[in-house]
């Protein structure tokens, strides 16, 4: 079988990851119906209490920037959307895999997230935390091909390591396809509003993705901002190749990217916070 | 200065920007000595992160001035002929040269 195709029949069928709580059919048909309210909707998922005691911490880790704490389900549906909200559950496993098997990925995703909150706020993008969610699960791609497929992973890992290529240049010889593409069918697969799964797509080629550019570039921008600085580690420890189109979107000065660092510099220690000990 | 989580702040310590909250209250000014009483305040407000005068902490894993830049630079090998990524590194060159001796 071809590898494409077996990595696409195995995205239906992920068995490295723990299943999708089900709470998640459930959710998507309430949404369907227009009478739904926040409250309705938290008071169903607050019925689970591992997953609202994730969320909770989830949404009030600093990315997102909220000066109170969010302290229920149905606050956290009003102020992030239902959007944010979804996303979180239905990767809360890649999460979980995440943080325990690669935590330098897992703070590469955390840098990039705060990173875009960061752009998409100075750049009056609407609902700004969708762009940090689909921010924080743009590599998810990379998550899968370590859980599902660690031989190739294996392969993959040893090509950078050895001939200090780019990770998704080794994905791309090992697989014939690259950990963007990957993430954007999982994406896909679990039915993620395209304003986040096609910016995951298309986060090394930002220029492809249509109407959703803005948002590409941004997450693209994020990903090499966040290599540069040393936060975290993406897989290899390269800055990338930056899309002139992506910065022509989003681009900055001397004296704005002056306050980019300060704040982003902020935001960083922040998260230190939940990912250190001290 | 520089730029640490709360969790990392100690008695003593002098803060060399205000600390502000998200929504950009002003909680406590520049150059207010940290006590245990104002840091557990700004902890209870939802400040994650403060900057203070000098640079009082060695975080775990982190390396002197001269090595981060020697590090930054290493990055952006295979980038360096792209202008704009050149002034991406100095922007942040730059903001480190100036947050250690500040
Ligand atoms: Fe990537
Ligand atoms: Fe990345």
């Amino acid at each position: 079988m071809d590898k494409i195709q077996e990595i696409k029949d195995r995205l239906k069928n992920l068995k490295s990851l723990p299943t999708l709580p089900p709470i998640v059919s459930r959710l998507n048909e309430m949404v369907e119906d227009e009478d739904v309210t926040a409250v309705s909707l938290g008071k169903v998922i607050e019925k689970d209490q591992v997953l609202t005691s994730k969320l909770l911490r989830m949404v009030n880790s600093s990315f997102f920037g909220f000066p109170q704490r969010i302290s229920t389900v149905s606050n956290a549906i009003v102020l992030l959307g239902f959007n944010v909200i979804k996303t979180l559950i239905v990767t809360s496993s890649i999460f979980d895999v995440m943080q325990s098997s690669d935590i330098g990925l897992w703070e590469h995703s955390l840098g990039c997230a705060a990173f875009s909150g960061i752009m998409a706020a100075r750049r009056n993008i609407k609902n700004p935390e969708e762009v940090s969610t689909a921010s924080l699960i743009h590599d998810i791609g990379k998550v899968v091909i370590r859980s599902e497929f660690p031989e190739y992973y294996a392969k993959i890992v040893e090509d950078v390591e050895r001939r200090g290529v780019f990770m998704r240049e080794a994905e791309e010889e090992v697989l014939g396809v690259q950990h963007g593409e990957i993430g954007g069918w999982l994406a896909d697969e679990w039915n993620l509003p395209e304003r986040l799964s096609i910016p995951i797509r298309f986060h090394h080629y930002p220029e492809k993705a249509g109407e959703f550019v803005e948002i590409a570039s941004i997450i693209h921008i994020s990903d090499i901002v966040i290599r540069a600085w040393g936060y975290g580690f993406g897989g290899d420890k390269w800055v990338p190749p930056l899309s002139h189109a992506a910065w022509e979107q989003i681009k900055f000065g001397k004296a704005e990217g002056r306050e980019i660092m300060e704040e982003l510099d902020l935001r960083l220690s922040e998260l230190k916070n939940f990912t250190m000990e001290f | 200065m520089q730029v640490i989580p709360i969790r990392a702040a100690k008695e003593g310590m002098e803060l060399a920007k205000g600390a502000v909250t998200e929504d950009g209250k002003v909680l406590c000014g520049e150059g207010t000595t940290l006590t245990m009483a104002v840091i557990s305040r700004l902890e209870k407000s939802g400040v994650g992160a403060i900057t203070v005068k000098g640079h009082p902490v060695r975080l775990p894993g982190e390396k002197g001035l001269k090595e981060r830049i020697k590090d930054l630079e290493e990055r952006f090998l295979k980038v360096k002929d792209d202008p704009v990524e050149r002034a991406l590194m100095r922007l942040i060159a730059e903001y480190w040269v100036e947050s250690y001796s500040a």
